[in-house]
């Protein structure tokens, strides 16, 4: 009996889904979680979900599981010291930070820098050099690289990066001072650039290999300790790890490049939005996980995560709104600084009305919370309409309505509007912040967002995507049962994945199809050698081939996918061609005559995992939802108070049929369906909003 | 514009919600048009270093977001033919818009947005082109006399017409470069980066109606020019105030060039003058301002520090009256060069700081690497490839209110460095070092940023072309801050032998092995040196940024050693005496004097006036101004 454990730890929850491979059957459980160490309360979730399903630990043959422990890292600012070796003459390069300060004109005057993950006093110089084409113009000065490195250990360090110039071209420099590191101290942890990001522009490769170092012994300790935790719990099969790109990795990858997996925790969410919202027959999804302060986005189409070479990651150091880019594949999640805890304002010079970036956070929180908060949050905006019930299903904690309603007062004075008014204006103005991070998923890239439905999940999203996707025009709205599992479901149903790159920078008129062929076969079989070694049967093995491409010498590449085999013969045209329609679709216009050139081929490996097969009703209950109601209240919508009913999710079944306005509650959501739409609920107990017609 | 029927802004109220989710709206497209053209570009330039510059306007030409001033009006003037949807117009010529670009290598395309078959809208944008023609690479020769040594000066032309390109435009212009698809395909990335921001109005307009969406615009100007009229009580002096520093030389030997501004205001009015400022330049150092940008740059520079999230735009500028001389240094005479305007430009925010300085000197900042360095490199190479590299440094960032000045930092917004692996890949160059000067930031309580040393050893035979500035006068510290390093250029050749290059230069002829050391001026600092927590000296000392001779002389800070940093401090307080409110360096005889010793260069000759451009007076000028306003028309020709 074999089963699989998906295990997510959120900011408050850790949810675990088992599902039997064979039969599918499936159980939850929910458990706080323990921020000091998260593997404890995965750990009791464990021991919670084998004995209320009665399956021994011996039989969970694969742990599959999402962490935030890099990204937190990053965030609090929290990572390792780390020493940082570089090429003679570039001691600077992350100080200088490739010399940009931020718009519009004179932002330099309010720039705050943050520090880099390696600070210039722990950064040293190597005597050595590459040039562009990958020859050695200067060799390794061994006797000089063991002093530096000797006195960077001695200085306290406790991770090392090298980072040399043109190492994406040729990394023999950085594996030979890798090696002289590892001669003299043989179980240091060093990360070299070439290793984790293959290819050019020397500061974003730094900067990814450094911030590598940082959050490397934090999320290695928390690995390492999970899976002897599990180990001696009886667990006898495997922990493997989400990756950024939302698929998966091995502990031994996890612990030495932690940075694929900085946006483990997102790529789970939308993994498991896109799972839940393909079998409710949505392939083509926009996904929506508003938390507290942020509020992640992305793009599926045709049933597939878009996967993007660059990722952002907020910055720690108190500094709302600042990311730092990092070059690793990525579900393409954009994160704009609005949630539940955005702070409202207004400048007294220009009497505009802002939400954000500022945030309440978990302490003192939103005024509502009664926990010393006063100033104004997107919260306290949503009690005082009534979006929020002051007396939540489930809820612990009673909000304080006069608390809110003083909070936003300060708002409404300044702009001359009453409370209410007041209230709906922060509303719609996070909400038009939000729609314009799923404008840079969709429109931006050339996607028309009205081909896609909206997936809500996360504290808040359920309660303003009625709202975002009036403005998008997204439709409908699913919301699916319980966010927590969602990303718990996102673990579950990710396949192993691991990339195998070369960088070959060529015009296309320079090579040929074949030559790019062979490149692409070796590429593959790396991949499937690979997933050979990962002890994936061959039925389940998959490799996935893209070359990335840009007209000469523009800056920025489109990954182009193709399949090896058609590149025989005249290939080269095909690839041209591909290239050319993902340009106009993306920019809207393309540049026939100009030479087409490659970066990048690569080969990614999948192993497919067995997919849980989702609880499913059958459609037998009617419209009428009338047994559901808990409460009846008013809700503030465009300028008047309607009456508005409150229903008890757990009580809907699949068939009912909610109008608008209405609030549905759960256990750790709230949904706002707005006057002029509907919810109904599909066989899978998603919520399915859309407008209501006649 | 005849046969165009343009929008009446209608006189609704918009509710101040929608009004900031328009707000919002159109900030965002102003980024994204940047982000079309930054994906799209071929010329480093643009793409790695991000030097363009976009916009969106009203019915009547009102630039409602983006960072350039108004010109629709003035570019439309040589357009005899009706504007209809799809066309879009092409120039580069600045004296044929006003001044909106300065200089022949920002190709400035507009686009007109119709809706409902009404203009409501322009949506504008143009990016510096590496080349545009003319007698060498980069077309901003430091030797031209006139804008007709310089290059390509296209009027404003329709490059589209109906949405049809013209193709004998696009033939006549590209026949003209060096590199004819680095030139398509930016210029095709700026038009596509106008259509993203006219496709992003026409959503508004579905969504809110046009009606809305105009009102938004104009209540949006109103905003600004509310928030404008407080801020100039606040900041401005009812005393006139006056401020001056130097361009250094016009590139032909003559120079400093004197730029004086003298601010106060009348109510709620306030006045810049620019009487006093120098002639124009014999040599390509002249800067044809327009009124509306230099408004915007004034706007731009007192708003920052009160609402950063602000939408910029045209609102206020009725509220601002700009007086320049014709003839002057800023307001040259047809057809006088204006390439290395660069120079003049920069200064200008230095001295615009230093005279609001006057009035809340807690909110100015010191005076920074002051211009836009270029080096630009070009020649054929073995395989007879001809190749041409031109790339912006920057350098220090003044001190500032909010902390240290950034080190090697730029000072213009977004732009970036270009990756020395990607210079390395497509040039024939290797960099041997790139890194900040250790002290060349002026000591302060915040410190002056460092300025830049790159050295770039070349590897073909070539020419090479230098254009910087700060190299004979300083970058100035406030209230006690101390000033930054001057920039300079060394040429070290392969036998070992090193020669100065003057700060501007041409056809510098190089061979494969010879190394070029660009060092870019430092920051001033601000506030007194000797307030400077000493942890943060020791921190910079640490780090390479600040040597330890530099903390004890400037700085008072013993490394390592409390009570003799105490003792040192006081020491030096009581020898030094009250601060200074600017610190400029030496007095300018002593710097001219010793400018040979010091720099390695002769100094640059006093310029005389040219007798074909004579300077109208700043009574006139003044005159000029009270009785008919602000000129934003110029017949030059």
């Amino acid at each position: 009996m074999a089963y699989r454990l998906g295990v997510d730890v959120g900011g408050t929850f850790t949810d675990l889904l088992l599902v039997h491979d064979e039969s599918g059957a499936m159980y939850r459980v929910k458990t706080p979680s323990t921020p000091a160490d998260p593997s404890e309360g995965v750990l009791v979730g464990v021991r919670r979900i084998c004995a209320e399903s009665s399956v021994a630990p011996g039989d969970l043959a694969h742990v599959q599981h999402g962490t935030t422990v890099a990204t937190n890292a990053m965030l609090e600012a929290k990572g390792a010291r780390v020493g940082l070796i570089t090429t003679q003459g570039f001691k600077q390069i992350l100080h200088l930070a490739r010399s940009q300060t931020p718009g519009p004109l004179a932002g330099w005057i309010i720039m705050q820098k943050p520090d880099p993950p390696a600070a210039l006093e722990d950064t040293r110089e190597a005597r050595e050099r590459m040039s562009a084409q990958g020859e050695a113009i200067e060799s390794v000065d061994r006797d000089q690289v063991q002093e530096i490195v000797r006195d960077l250990v001695e200085s306290g360090v406790e991770t090392l990066t090298v980072s040399l110039i043109n190492s994406y071209a040729n990394a023999e420099h950085e594996r030979e001072i890798r090696g002289l590191i590892h001669g003299a101290y043989p179980d240091f942890p060093v990360t070299i650039s070439s290793d984790v990001l293959p290819e050019f522009r020397e500061y974003e490769r730094t900067l990814t290999a450094c911030l590598n170092s940082y959050v490397r012994p934090r999320v290695e300790a928390y690995v390492r300790h999970l899976d002897s935790s599990l180990k001696e719990s009886g667990v006898a099969g495997e922990l493997n790890l989400l990756r950024s790109d939302a698929g998966l990795m091995t502990t031994d990858v996890a612990s030495e490049n932690p940075i694929y997996g900085i946006l483990s925790g997102p790529a789970g969410g939308v993994a498991g939005a896109l799972h839940v919202a393909s079998r409710a027959g949505f392939d083509n999804i926009l996904t929506f996980d508003m938390g507290g302060t942020s509020t992640d986005v992305a793009l599926c189409e045709n049933g597939q995560v878009t996967i993007e070479r660059q990722t952002e990651v907020p910055y720690g150091w108190g500094l709302p709104g600042e990311v730092i880019p990092i070059k690793v594949p990525s579900v393409n999640v954009r994160s704009v600084g609005a949630g539940g805890g955005s702070i409202a304002h207004v400048p007294e010079v220009t009497g505009a009305l802002r939400v954000g970036p500022q945030s309440a956070g978990a302490d003192p929180g939103p005024a509502c919370y009664g926990k010393g908060g006063v100033e104004p949050t997107v919260t306290d905006a949503n009690v005082i309409v009534g979006h929020l019930p002051p007396q939540l299903l489930g809820g612990e904690m009673p909000l304080d309505i006069e608390a809110a309603r003083t909070a936003v007062k300060k708002i409404g004075d300044a702009l001359g509007l009453d409370v209410e008014q007041a209230a709906e204006g922060i509303l719609d103005i996070v909400n038009e912040n939000m729609a314009g991070a799923l404008r840079l998923v969709s429109v931006q890239r050339g996607y028309d967002p009205r081909d896609f439905a909206l997936v809500a999940f996360g504290g808040a999203g359920p309660m303003h995507a009625n709202a975002v996707a009036k403005v998008m025009g997204s439709f409908p709205v699913l919301v699916p049962p319980a966010p927590g599992l969602l990303c718990a479901t996102g673990d579950l149903v990710a396949d192993f994945r691991g990339e195998f790159a070369r960088t070959f920078i060529r015009t296309i008129d320079r090579t040929t199809g074949d030559e790019l062929r062979t490149i692409l076969d070796g590429l593959g079989e790396e991949a499937r050698e690979w997933l050979k070694g990962e002890g994936i049967p061959e039925s389940s093995q998959r490799v996935a081939f893209n070359v990335d491409m840009r007209y000469y010498r523009q800056g920025y590449e489109i990954p182009v996918d193709i399949d090896p085999a058609l590149l025989a013969g005249n290939g080269t045209a095909m690839l041209a061609d591909r290239f050319n329609q993902l340009h106009e679709q993306f920019y809207r216009f393309r540049m026939d005559e100009t030479t087409c050139e490659i970066v990048n081929l690569r080969a990614i490996g999948y192993g497919d995992v067995p997919k849980p097969r989702l609880l499913e009703v059958e459609e037998t209950a009617g419209q009428d939802s009338a047994h559901a109601v808990v409460d009846e209240h008013e809700v503030y919508f465009g300028g008047e108070w309607l009456p508005t009913k409150i229903y008890d999710r757990s009580a809907l079944q699949p068939g009912n049929r909610v109008e608008g306005p209405a609030v549905i509650t759960e256990f750790d959501s709230t949904t706002v369906v707005l006057a002029g739409y509907a919810a109904e609920v599909d066989r899978y107990l998603n919520l399915i909003i859309n407008p209501a017609l006649g | 514009m005849d046969g165009v029927k343009v929008a009446e802004i209608p006189d609704i109220k918009v509710d101040p919600v929608t009004l900031d989710i328009i707000e919002g709206a159109l900030k965002s497209a102003r980024f994204e048009m940047d982000a079309t053209l930054f994906r799209t570009a071929m010329s480093p330039v643009i793409r790695e270093q991000h030097d363009e510059f976009p916009m969106i306007t009203d019915p009547q030409g009102r630039m409602v977001v983006g960072q350039f001033g108004s010109y629709i009006g003035e570019m439309l003037q040589t357009i005899d033919e009706p504007i209809v949807e799809g066309d879009v117009i092409l120039t580069s010529d600045p004296y044929k818009c006003g001044g909106a670009i300065s200089h022949i290598n920002d190709w400035l395309v507009c686009l007109p947005i119709f809706w409902e078959e009404e203009l409501i809208g322009w949506a504008s944008m143009f990016g510096h082109q590496m080349d545009a023609g003319g007698p060498l690479p980069g077309s901003l020769p430091t030797g031209a006399k006139t804008v007709f040594g310089e290059g390509l000066r296209i009027p404003p032309v329709k490059l589209f017409r109906k949405g049809e390109p013209n193709r004998d435009v696009f033939d006549l212009i590209l026949n003209n470069v060096r590199q004819p698809e680095m030139n398509r395909a930016d210029l095709m990335g700026i038009v596509a980066g106008c259509r993203t921001g006219e496709k992003r109005v026409h959503e508004l307009c579905g969504r809110f109606g046009k009606g809305t969406y105009l009102a938004a615009c104009q209540a949006l100007l109103d905003r600004t020019y509310n928030a404008m009229a407080k801020l100039i009580l606040a900041a401005i002096p009812e005393e006139p105030q006056s401020f001056e520093d130097w361009v250094d030389d016009d590139g032909l030997g003559h120079g400093p060039y004197k730029m004086k501004l003298t601010i106060w205001r009348e109510g709620e009015h306030a006045y810049f003058d620019w009487s006093g400022t120098d002639p124009q330049a014999m040599g390509p150092v002249n800067f044809y301002l327009s009124e509306a940008m230099f408004k915007m740059f004034i706007g731009v520079y007192l708003i920052m520090v009160f609402d950063p999230q602000i939408l910029f735009n045209d609102g206020f500028y009725p509220l601002l009256h700009i007086v320049i001389p014709d003839g002057s240094l800023l307001h040259p005479k047809f057809p006088s060069a204006l390439g290395c305007r660069t120079h003049a430009l920069t200064r200008l925010f230095d001295i615009l700081g230093g005279a609001l300085a006057r009035k809340s000197p807690e909110h100015t900042t010191a005076a920074g690497y002051g211009t836009s360095p270029y080096m630009l490199y070009s020649g054929w190479d073995r395989g007879g490839e001809f190749y041409y590299l031109m790339e912006i440094s920057y350098g220090g960032i003044p001190g500032r209110p909010i902390g240290d000045g950034m080190d090697g930092h730029s000072w213009w917004p977004l732009f970036q460095n270009i990756p020395t692996e990607y210079l390395e890949a497509y040039y024939p160059v290797r960099i041997d070092g790139y890194t900040t000067i250790e002290d060349s930031g002026g000591a302060g309580f915040h410190r002056g940023g460092n300025g830049i040393e790159k050295r770039y050893v070349y590897l073909e035979p070539g020419e090479v072309s230098i254009h910087d500035d700060r190299w004979l006068t300083y970058p100035w510290g406030i209230l006690g801050g101390m000033p930054g390093s001057r920039s300079e250029k060394i040429l070290v050749r392969t036998d070992g032998t090193r020669e100065r290059l003057p700060s501007k230069c041409d056809e510098v002829q190089v061979q494969p092995g010879d190394m070029l050391v660009y060092r870019t001026a430092g920051g001033g600092g601000w506030k007194d040196p000797l307030d400077r927590p000493v942890e943060q000296v020791e921190a910079d000392v640490a780090k390479g940024l600040v040597s330890e001779d530099k903390a004890y002389e400037d700085y008072g800070v013993v490394v390592g050693d409390r009570e003799a940093t105490e003792r040192h401090r006081e020491h030096l307080r009581t020898k030094r005496g009250e601060v200074k409110d600017f610190d400029l360096g030496p007095e300018l005889d002593d710097i001219l004097h010793r400018a040979k010793e010091e720099t390695g260069l002769e100094p640059p000759r006093a310029p005389e006036p040219l007798p074909w451009a004579p300077m109208e007076s700043p009574e006139d000028a003044m005159r000029r101004v009270r009785e008919v306003g602000d000129r934003q028309m110029t017949q030059t020709e």
